[in-house]
């Protein structure tokens, strides 16, 4: 299936680890200043084969610092990631590029399509920066496992409405048939009932792939198995199974915590 | 993969549109350089139409420069060197010739006795002037001409023989068509860094985007490159047409400056479309390298965050190459004026300007964050609207400086370019103006006015006459290194030095005599013919012949009255003229007995010294190949400056639409938008200015030996105001057409 062989990362069976993302001891701290609060303090997470997990934290506890370090979009300062079975400080630029093209999926907020391409052209473009043949059967099963199709692959971006938009960007993150699909408040834009869809969709569609999902919405936890609640760069506690209304009282109690008046650093 | 790599081009070409027009400007003027480069100069035959082949005496120089492979220089002559009149009766016997006439009375003829200006030879029917062109060359090498060098012309090349200025003029323009396309490369490629720059940075989030999914830094690189080139393709086939237009304009305008030859045609081939595009692209994707590697760097995560506004300061690698250049251009500056010849500081002009140029556009945000720490106390008289603007540009530096930049070099370019030749300009009017000291000055109008030796004869012998010269301007060639056409002045009768002040400063210039020559400072300098009182030189006259001749004066006020004098019997023959003056200098003596000896002379006209100085500061003006160069100068950044502005300002639509929605009035935002024009105007000038002023006064020092450029005010104004015009309307025109689709915006 791959076409071009110089570019594939070596490939580790996922099944002999079971944890595509591992996270051992990763501090992030932003400037140059030793004294900087960090971002992530000595942060150990794994997020196992499969697994579908919610990271919870109030603006600020370092939630988005963790997607970025253990996708790979920002070096740790120190603490080891280990993405795919693969430690992430040992890969070059290039083979970081092309490990998050061949096994990592991605799903932003918002803007994240490119607004020239159509959306089968976005859906495409982890196969294509790979050159591999994105062949049309396979891009329109992809757009229809997130529920998009006909005429709707062949427009622009600003022409689908907001939930249209984050299917497309599900079905892109999806096309690669990735290990791991990390997703940044996916639904942050979208009223709830387009949400609880979108994120059924990606429940659904997800099917063995682990999914890390950054969010801020208790709402999100009830399709996910783990829920993991930051709070100044630490981990605070881990619910399995968690329910919405119990997210809801400890996302409560960490704001009422960290008080009012701190930053976004994130 | 390569289809959506375009995709952007194709569907959202917005902020590439500026690479367009800015590529299809560079690509215009390549086109309409090369055409007039590659011109079709070819004369018509004229009166030699009839004749098959035209023999005459080499028209061009062969001088040998120094050692090596390019040693033999070569440089059309503007006399014939003649041949003799019994030539014609020997090629008469070649067979195959009908007839062989020796022919006098061309422009640039002989009048040496016993020599013709040309044979003309016609074919017997049936006889084809090439091969009798052939015959003719071996006849003459046999019969032991070899030595002597003929030029034997068939076709299209008898016009050139026919008409010797024709091969002059040529060279001039088309040396100054090749001339032209480095520079216009060069500019075109700073032009374009700044738009391109400022196209990529505005989709940074984009190429963000493209990281995370998967891109590679190379890939990122190469979709813009792509883009690039494909702007490039279609900015050479929009620049091409009108570089046809520009080129025949420009073509017409050099002939009637005597610069082509009449008649002359721009090279209108369709190749040059494939040159119009491969000089664009290669401009293009040039000045997209940097903009492209910055691309290919950003982070991934930066598609993570809602907004992506670049550092605000720039790298410290920025900051140390543009103090690196900044010192670059102090030493380049020293070392110019520490050039002993004008040739040396004046070839140093170009890369000085440049280097200068270099050093503003690195450190443009530092430039920019300086100017906005100064402007602080405009916040009190400008209300809420300048602090919005003076807090916009606070916060983002690097981009303000975007804009400020195209302005500062539009000034530094432009400035330097006017000023330089006002400056110089102005020196030649007032060298011009002072040089005569004769009292009086007789010129003759048309070809027989009789300003002749005779003439001469008579003006000195008029009572009360202390000294008389006849002054004919003359060119020679010079080996000053290359052999260049040197301009001057054959002069006769004297003393010279009441009746010229030329500022000797060596040598006497009371009297020259046969073989004597007086050269002037700028060309007497090491970097040129590098020779000093007593030297002894060779020169060419106009025919060929070689003048040799020993150095007695070098004289500094050279810029009107030439770089060489010759006395006027030495050049008798050779100039392919009658023998005469084109004025007569006279000191001493009466108006009445100049005007009894004028009245006989129907051609003569006598004027004053100061009527004569004011002709000639007049005639010193005409500056047709700097305004040439200007206009280039001034197109390639009016587009730059245009460009940048138009897309920097259709970028604040965001914070236009969040003003609109927070309640300022349209007449606030117009306001805040205006002050931000003015800042970038003003902070543009100064430092353009500042820029453009070490090269002025470089190339004014060289040019004229004097400190202080010339600046009149007018043109000073000029600039400023068009600059301002420029900027104004590129941010004000985008904002009304956006303002008017924000209903947000109140009235008012």
């Amino acid at each position: 299936m791959l076409a071009d062989t110089a570019d594939i990362v070596e490939a580790t069976p996922v099944s002999a680890l079971g944890t595509p993302v591992v996270l051992e001891d990763v501090t992030k701290r932003y400037g140059r200043r030793r004294r900087a609060v960090p971002a992530l303090d000595r942060v150990s997470l794994s997020f196992g084969a499969g697994s579908f997990t919610a990271v919870l934290g109030v603006s600020g506890s370092g939630k988005s610092t963790l997607l970025q370090c253990a996708a790979g979009l920002e070096r740790p300062s120190a603490g080891t990631v280990r993405l795919c079975g693969t430690d992430l400080a040992g890969l070059s630029q290039r083979r970081q590029a092309v490990l998050r093209r061949q096994r990592v999926g991605f799903v932003f907020q918002d803007l994240n399509l490119l607004p020239e391409l159509t959306v089968e052209e976005n859906i495409a473009l982890p196969l294509r920066l790979d050159h591999r043949r994105a062949g049309r059967a396979d891009i329109e099963l992809a757009a229809a496992r997130v529920g998009l199709g006909g005429g709707q692959l062949r427009r622009r971006p600003a022409e689908l409405s907001g939930g249209q938009q984050q299917r497309a960007a599900i079905a892109r993150a999806l096309i690669a048939r990735p290990e791991v699909i990390f997703a940044d408040e996916p639904t942050g834009a979208l009223d709830p009932h387009t949400a609880a869809g979108v994120l059924r969709l990606l429940r659904g569609a997800a099917d063995g792939t682990t999914v890390v999902i950054v969010t801020h919405d208790p709402q999100v936890t009830r399709f996910c198995d783990r829920a993991v609640f930051l709070h100044g760069g630490r981990v605070d506690r881990v619910l399995a199974d968690p329910e919405p209304g119990e997210v809801a009282r400890v996302l409560h109690e960490l704001g009422e915590r960290s008080g009012s008046g701190d930053g976004d650093r994130s | 993969m390569r289809g959506w790599m375009l995709a952007g081009v194709r569907r959202g070409p917005g902020p590439l549109i500026g690479t367009v027009v800015a590529s299809a400007a560079a690509a215009a003027l390549t086109v309409a350089a090369l055409s007039v480069a590659i011109a079709d100069t070819s004369v018509p035959a004229g009166r030699l139409a009839g004749t098959s082949v035209v023999v005459a005496g080499d028209t061009s120089l062969h001088v040998t420069v120094g050692h090596g492979d390019d040693a033999r220089q070569s440089l059309p002559l503007p006399a014939y060197r003649g041949v003799p009149a019994g030539l014609a009766g020997q090629l008469a016997r070649v067979p195959g010739v009908a007839a062989a006439a020796g022919e006098s009375g061309f422009p640039g003829g002989v009048v040496r006795p016993g020599d013709v200006d040309l044979v003309a030879v016609t074919a017997k029917p049936g006889v084809s002037p090439g091969v009798l062109a052939g015959r003719i060359r071996a006849a003459l090498s046999s019969a032991g001409h070899g030595g002597r060098g003929y030029t034997i012309a068939t076709g299209s090349a008898r016009g050139d023989v026919a008409d010797l200025t024709a091969a002059v003029e040529r060279s001039e323009g088309q040396v100054l068509g090749a001339a032209l396309i480095p520079p216009i490369v060069t500019i075109s490629l700073f032009v374009l860094a700044a738009t391109t720059g400022l196209a990529v940075s505005l989709r940074r989030r984009r190429f963000a985007l493209l990281r995370t999914v998967g891109a590679t830094r190379g890939q990122v690189r190469r979709v813009i490159l792509a883009e690039l080139a494909v702007c490039g393709v279609a900015g050479g086939a929009l620049g091409w047409l009108p570089g046809l237009a520009l080129g025949g304009l420009g073509t017409r305008a050099l002939a009637a400056h005597q610069m082509l030859p009449a008649g002359s045609a721009a090279w209108r081939s369709p190749w040059l479309l494939l040159a119009a595009c491969g000089v664009s692209v290669i401009v293009a994707v040039l000045s997209g390298q940097i903009a492209a590697r910055r691309a290919g760097r950003t982070s991934p995560a930066q598609a993570l965050l809602q907004t992506v506004a670049e550092g605000k300061w720039p790298s410290p690698v920025r900051i140390l190459l543009g103090l690196g250049a900044a010192g670059g251009a102090g030493t380049l500056m020293a070392f110019t004026f520490g050039q002993k010849s004008a040739a040396g500081q004046l070839a140093l002009a170009f890369p000085l300007l440049l280097t200068c140029m270099v050093a503003v556009a690195l450190l443009g945000p530092v430039l920019v964050a300086v100017a906005a720490w100064l402007a602080r106390p405009a916040r009190a008289v400008g209300g809420p609207s300048a602090r919005l603007a003076l807090a916009a540009i606070s916060a983002q530096p690097r981009r303000t400086a975007s804009a400020v930049i195209p302005v500062a070099l539009a000034v530094a370019m432009v400035g330097a370019v006017y000023f330089a030749d006002a400056s110089i300009a102005h020196a030649t009017a007032a060298q011009a103006g002072s040089t005569v000291t004769a009292d009086r000055v007789i010129s003759g109008s048309g070809a027989n006015a009789g300003l002749d030796a005779a003439a001469l004869r008579q003006v000195r012998a008029l009572p009360g006459v202390r000294a008389a010269a006849g002054v004919a301007p003359v060119s020679v060639a010079a080996t000053d290194p290359d052999l260049e056409p040197v301009y001057g002045e054959a002069v006769s009768g004297g003393p010279l030095s009441r009746v010229l002040d030329l500022g000797v400063t060596s040598g006497s210039l009371s009297a020259l005599r046969p073989g004597q020559i007086a050269v002037s400072a700028l060309e007497a300098a090491p970097g040129a013919m590098g020779v000093h009182t007593g030297s002894r030189v060779t020169v060419y006259l106009p025919d060929g012949t070689p003048y040799r001749a020993t150095v007695s004066a070098l004289y500094a006020r050279s810029l009107a009255a030439g770089d060489v004098l010759i006395p006027a019997s030495a050049v008798a023959g050779h100039t392919g003229t009658a023998p005469g003056f084109a004025q007569i200098l006279v000191s001493g003596g009466s108006a009445g007995g100049l005007a009894g000896l004028a009245a006989g002379h129907p051609g003569w006209h006598v004027a004053t010294r100061n009527v004569a100085n004011a002709a000639a500061a007049q005639a010193a003006q005409d500056g047709f190949v700097n305004n040439l160069i200007l206009g280039l100068v001034a197109t390639l950044a009016a587009v730059a400056l245009v460009n940048t502005l138009v897309v920097a300002t259709v970028e604040r639509r965001r914070a236009l639409r969040l003003l609109g929605r927070v309640g300022a009035s349209r007449g606030q935002v117009a306001a805040a938008f205006g002050w931000h024009a003015l800042f970038v105007t003003v902070t543009g000038v100064v430092t353009g200015a500042a820029a453009g002023a070490v090269t002025l006064v470089a190339v004014t020092k060289a040019a004229t030996g004097s400190w202080a450029p010339f600046i009149p005010l007018a043109p000073a104004a000029g600039l400023v105001l068009g600059v301002g015009g420029l900027v104004a309307g590129a941010v004000m025109i985008p904002f009304w057409l956006m303002s008017r689709r924000e209903p947000a915006l109140a009235a008012g």
